[in-house]
């Protein structure tokens, strides 16, 4: 699974932000349902990575996001949590995708004493 | 007296695709600076991409370079070298795809300043999942399905399916063994991507692969 290329890209984009390792409290990032990454392996790899890396063992919270979609049959702009959730007015699955496939580090909360 | 706060929380906000998706830009530029036009070819272990490169690679001959990705050996790559066209081999030593920083890196090493050089097709390691969220760089992103696999497969790997512009489904000289729906297996692809375009081939007995590699061409000629 890429979920563990993913956690190392996560530590590595903390890394560079942060300009050097911390132990972290709290790691907050977005995952939308369209980005084809499952939030529990990607949380199993996080832990790991994070601890090898030396970010401690922060939480890792993710905001799951709906995809916002517009039906390509019947212009209906609508709301999904998955790829097989189709237009609620005509269930078409013809659809244009405004959102959905995001992934981004969002911020990090540094362990007490860290700064 | 003025305690000063400590900030401890840090904004980081930034995509964690963003790396891959520069470097995709990049090699993007840097094929169109070339004149080459370049294609994702994305399937499950086993569907047929080298065998469906081969065939191309006797339409294309050396007017095609090859970029295989595979976990180990360089087996494709002597396959297509032995078809007629230069072929570099990335061994990816256990990621389970090709990123866009890989691509560039073969690419560097590569020779692709040949005047009559025009088609880089790039075979991603086989896997219908991971390979789906990198870009490559590439014009068109095909999706290989062969009839073995099932008609059902499409649904289960949505993020695949409806990223590809082309739908190739492969193997169609078993069609007569097996139960696979052709028509099932394209309304469903089409229900999750409406533009998609669908070719039937088999690479094997060359049927369907002169169709299929007139509409590469005509992509960019
Ligand atoms: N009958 C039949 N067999 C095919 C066809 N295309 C490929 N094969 C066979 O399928 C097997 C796998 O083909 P490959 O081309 O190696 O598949 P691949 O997708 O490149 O596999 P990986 O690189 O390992 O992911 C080989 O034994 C091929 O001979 C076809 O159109 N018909
Ligand atoms: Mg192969
Ligand atoms: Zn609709």
């Amino acid at each position: 699974m890429h979920e563990l290329s993913l956690a190392h890209d996560m530590t590595r984009i903390i890394g560079n932000v942060l300009g050097r390792k911390v132990h972290l409290d709290r790691v907050n990032i977005t995952v939308g349902p369209l980005s084809g990454i499952s939030p529990e392996s990607l949380r199993f790899c996080f832990t790991e990575i994070a601890k090898i890396e030396g970010f401690g063992e922060p939480e890792l919270v993710i905001n799951q996001t709906r995809a916002k979609l517009i039906c390509l049959d019947c212009d209906t702009e609508y709301e999904a949590e998955d790829f097989y959730q189709g237009c609620p007015d005509c269930g078409s699955l013809s659809r244009k995708i405004l959102s959905g496939r995001e992934f981004t580090v969002d911020s990090v909360e540094l362990e007490e004493g860290e700064d | 007296m003025c305690d000063e706060i400590i900030e401890q929380k840090i904004d980081i906000t930034t995509s964690v695709m963003n790396k891959n998706d520069l470097f995709a830009a990049e090699n993007r530029g840097f094929l169109k600076g070339k004149g080459i036009y370049t294609l994702n070819l994305i399937s499950s272990p086993g569907a047929g991409k080298t065998t469906v490169l081969e065939s191309m690679a006797h339409y294309f001959g050396s007017r095609m370079a090859v970029i295989e990705g595979d976990i180990q050996t360089r087996r494709d790559a002597e396959r297509i070298e032995k078809a007629g066209c230069q072929a570099w081999q990335i061994e990816t030593g256990g990621a389970c795809h090709l990123d866009a920083h890989a691509v560039k890196h073969a690419m560097d090493q590569m020779e692709l300043d040949s005047d009559i050089l025009e088609l880089l097709a790039i075979e991603n390691v086989g896997n219908l999942i991971c390979p789906s969220g990198y870009d490559l760089g590439e014009n068109l992103r095909i999706g290989l399905l062969s009839v073995p696999e099932g008609d059902d497969k499409i649904l289960k790997y949505p993020s695949l399916f409806s990223t590809i512009n082309v739908l190739v489904i492969n193997k169609m000289d078993l069609l007569p063994h097996l139960d696979f729906d052709v028509d099932r297996a394209i309304e469903e692809c089409r229900s999750l991507n409406p533009d998609v375009l669908v070719f039937t081939v088999s690479a094997k007995t060359g049927e369907g692969m002169e169709e299929f590699c007139d509409f590469v061409e005509s992509n960019y000629s």
